[in-house]
């Protein structure tokens, strides 16, 4: 038998392609948001579902080995309003580079107050 | 209409260069697409989807691995095409210079019968600002510079540029060479799923060899490359007296 977690849902796995591509050009660099992404999709409290309150901690929810990929339904809903936060959150990085490259060529190259 | 759009393979823009035996190293550099260009390619872009432009194809002179990421970015922004041309040689000022690449659209303007040739205003690792210029007179074509807004048809299009002095409107008959400048749109960012798609797009690559008859030898020299001088540390004034004293005598400003 298996944990939920221990098997990524292909959504997840493709939320983490995108914030890697992102990432690249992140003005803080790659492995700061490498890191932060990781905490975060590790996280339970971002998809309580996938997680079983046992005495006080949090256990994920254990899987037959023989299914390929499942996890329960209640679980899949709850995950995919998390990835497209994770979405939303990867758009906003998009922002914030394009904010941050045109301010620097604004900077060098932009009009020169006589 | 179709459009032809220069694209170039810049160091980028965030990273500091270190100069070193009158080079710049470029090994293990980070390298992205002129953010001028990428300009270029959205104002491309904007006319296909506004249905002026038939189809927009992208231009890129560069090393074989190196450019065709670059071209993948500009096909995942929306191009629908992109030609390579392949060169180990530095893009950079350094060795393909203005009037080589010049040489090479003219080529293929002839070769594709663009009528509008977008380019960046100049590239963030040689300033040149030179082929814009240079291949509208080679081609013969009306050129604008630093175009800040654009509007028009398939005849004729109205632009904005944005000189020194102020701002200047321009009319101007197609065909027509036109660079961009920082304030003519907000690029869009090349997203991993467009990137997935672009993979499917056509890419024709060719060597630089096959130029061999233009004479794409450099012309200019480069003799020597330094690192700017470091900034002077600043000096400590002890009380207001001492400011206007050294405003009035060393700085001469009051």
């Amino acid at each position: 038998q298996r944990t939920n977690i221990s098997i990524m849902h292909p959504l997840v796995r493709d939320l983490y392609k995108r914030v890697i591509w992102v990432g690249k050009d992140y003005p803080q660099g790659l492995d700061y948001v490498r890191d932060k992404w990781k905490k975060a999709l590790r996280n339970p409290h971002n998809c309580p579902s996938c997680y079983n309150q046992h005495n006080g901690s949090v256990v994920p929810i254990v899987v037959d080995d023989d299914a390929s990929y499942k996890i329960p339904t209640d679980c899949e809903r709850e995950l995919r309003k998390a990835v497209g936060k994770g979405r939303h959150m990867v758009r906003e990085m998009e922002g914030i580079i394009q904010l941050k490259k045109y301010r620097t060529m604004n900077k060098r190259y932009g009009k020169k107050k006589r | 209409m179709k459009i032809l759009v220069g694209v170039k393979r810049v160091v980028d823009y965030a990273v500091r260069v270190r100069v070193a035996n009158n080079t710049i190293d470029l090994s293990n550099i980070k390298m992205s697409m002129n953010p001028f260009c990428e300009i270029a390619v959205e104002q491309a872009v904007r006319m296909k989807e506004s249905k002026q432009a038939s189809e927009v194809i992208a231009v890129t002179i560069g090393p074989s691995k190196g450019g065709t990421e670059t071209l993948r970015t500009a096909l995942a922004m929306g191009c629908d095409r992109a030609i390579h041309i392949t060169t180990e040689q530095r893009t950079d000022f350094l060795e393909v210079q203005p009037r080589a690449v010049s040489k090479i659209f003219q080529s293929l303007v002839q070769e594709e019968d663009p009528s509008l040739v977008l380019l960046g205003k100049q590239g963030i690792d040689s300033d040149c600002g030179q082929v814009g210029p240079m291949l509208a007179g080679m081609l013969g074509w009306p050129q604008i510079t630093f175009a800040a807004s654009m509007e028009g048809d398939s005849d004729k299009l109205t632009l904005d540029r944005e000189t020194d002095a102020g701002t200047e409107t321009l009319e101007v008959q197609l065909p027509s060479v036109v660079t961009c400048d920082l304030r003519l749109n907000e690029p869009r960012y090349a997203t991993l799923p467009n990137i997935m798609k672009a993979k499917k797009k056509k890419v024709d690559v060719r060597d630089i060899s096959t130029f061999a008859d233009l004479d794409l030898e450099p012309h200019l020299q480069v003799l020597e490359i330094t690192e700017p001088p470091p900034r002077q540390a600043g000096v400590m004034v002890e009380s207001v007296d001492e400011l206007v004293d050294k405003l009035q005598n060393e700085a001469k400003v009051i």
